[in-house]
């Protein structure tokens, strides 16, 4: 089959591999049909990630067709549509039976800080990702939802993580209805964040981005206010000035470990590896939401540590919520979302590509080019 | 504080929030639970932090380590990832994954390229 492959920093390209099978009873092998990029496999490009290995296929938000269904699965068949939380999951275990289906502890042995994850560095269990023809899906009667008949792969691709983990991070801004929540950051998650704090009852959402066409995304799908960052001079300022002084009630990072806007944290974080990327937004996060506020934290960070102002969130009594998303509580909800359209997910899609052009689509992602909002590849064509 | 626009705020009710609230007392019973999981088989090396006594019973196996950035990451995993140096060494490990991929295949190459010239540097000087 064709893949994706890493081939080291800034790196990646569509290469020859063996079709995976079946590894485990409880496996399907799923014929993936659409397939995203996501921010933070930025983050695996840009070997930010530790043990991201050489020839390894990135993707964790995909959807697809049964293939290949192992002797242990129930609920699934060949030819079933399926659309794949990006977290592998083993249903039964202490943290599963608990929903905290992202903290499994039956899906990744080399780590107790992340769980399993899909194309995710060998941290996650070194699983292969999606972005590929073929990819074994293990647990499979736990993590996938059926497509219904009724709705295209595109509909409900963006169930596999990115709506869920914006959903996610609105929801633990424990929104009692009429708040103000800033979001850092006008990504996909960043916008589904958005979306999601209106479904929860915000009364006011604040975007900041220093990107402009994101940020005219944003105005359009998420019907949003929007500060420019690097126009606003002291943007920490400009915030508590447009939140009566105080503060936001609440802020989502939804930027993660390559924020721009401070040098000294790209120098520190990104260039010379002294801490785990650059926690600039966060950093503002905390400095621009009010005392007794939530910084919600759905942004990517890796380990060991980063430079952030602890004493700010103790001092200022704030509450700080964070997470990988627990996909799988959040699907069915969800897609009622989209199927009663108040939320058009697939309308972030900007690009569709073939998997043979993924590193271009790559580039046009990391680099922001011709107004990339988000890149669909397509293994299998438009089928 | 604004008001909720009715349009939107669909999921005010704490009741319509599906992570509300974030740990369950059990899971939902229409879930399917087996009491036990089958045991994958091993068919390459894996590794596990220092936490841990066993493999999960399911694993990925993409790319299992080999050459020197393999040793190293076998050593990284035997650092508690409460550890700095755990994580340091598996970037190191990844810099030199990346090396072996890119320099070694081309080393036949140079090393043909060293001898030819050293060859040719001694013509050239029993010639003049």
């Amino acid at each position: 089959m064709r893949a994706l492959s890493y081939q080291g920093p800034y790196s990646v390209k569509v290469t020859d591999k063996p079709d995976p099978g079946i590894e485990h009873p409880q496996d399907v092998v799923l014929r993936v049909t659409r397939s995203a990029i996501c921010g933070s496999d930025l983050h695996l490009l840009h070997g930010l990630v530790p043990d991201t290995r050489v020839g390894c296929t990135f993707g964790h938000e995909f959807a697809g067709v049964v293939e290949e269904v192992g002797s242990e699965v129930r609920t699934l068949s060949a030819g079933d549509r399926i659309v794949v939380p990006f977290n592998i999951s083993c249903g039964q275990c202490f943290f599963c039976l608990k929903g905290l289906t992202s903290c499994c502890e039956n899906a990744s042995a080399a780590s107790d800080i992340v769980s399993g994850a899909f194309g995710y560095s060998h941290l996650t269990g070194g699983y292969e990702g999606g972005q590929s023809q073929y990819v074994r899906v293990p647990y499979a009667d736990v993590g996938p939802m059926k497509i219904p008949d009724d709705m295209t792969e595109e509909d409900v691709l963006f169930l596999s993580d990115i709506f869920p983990t914006g959903y996610q991070g609105a929801e633990m801004c424990e929104l009692a209805g009429g708040e103000t929540v800033i979001v850092f950051g006008a990504g996909p998650v960043g916008l589904f964040a958005m979306r999601s704090a209106w479904l929860l009852g915000a009364g006011r959402v604040i975007a900041v981005d220093s990107v402009d066409y994101r940020l005219d995304f944003a105005r359009r799908f998420a019907e949003v206010e929007t500060v420019n960052f690097k126009e606003a001079g002291d943007v920490v300022a400009l915030l508590r000035e447009m939140t009566g002084g105080r503060g936001a009630d609440a802020v989502i990072d939804a930027v993660g470990c390559e924020a721009h806007g401070k040098t000294m944290d790209r120098v520190t974080g990104i260039h010379l590896m002294l801490q785990a990327g650059s926690p600039t937004a966060l950093t503002w996060a905390i400095q621009s939401v009010r005392k007794g506020g939530v910084v919600s934290v759905i942004g990517v960070y890796g380990p060991p540590f980063n430079l952030v102002p602890m004493g700010d969130i103790m001092n200022k009594g704030l509450t700080l919520r964070a997470g990988q998303c627990n996909v799988r509580r959040y699907m069915p909800r969800l897609l009622e979302h989209i199927r009663e359209g108040r939320v058009d997910a697939k309308g972030i899609i900007s690009h569709r590509f073939p998997l043979e052009e993924a590193p271009k689509a790559y580039h046009l992602f990391a680099n922001k080019l011709d107004d990339c909002v988000k890149c669909v590849l397509m293994p299998h064509g438009h089928a | 504080m604004e008001t909720p626009n009715p349009r939107l705020a669909a999921d005010l009710p704490v009741e319509k929030r599906p992570g509300v609230p974030r740990q369950l007392d059990e899971l939902p019973a229409s879930r399917a639970v087996q009491a036990e999981i089958t045991l994958q088989p091993r068919t390459v090396l894996s590794f596990r932090h220092t936490g841990r006594t066993e493999l999960t019973p399911v694993f990925g196996t993409a790319s299992p380590p080999r050459g020197l950035s393999g040793l190293l990451r076998k050593k990284a995993y035997e650092i508690p990832e409460h550890k700095a140096r755990h994580f340091l060494l598996l970037i190191g490990a990844d810099r030199v994954d990346f090396l072996e991929h890119t320099l070694l295949p081309r080393l036949p190459f140079a090393a043909a390229a060293v001898v030819g010239a050293s060859v040719l540097v001694r013509r050239w000087r029993r010639l003049h």
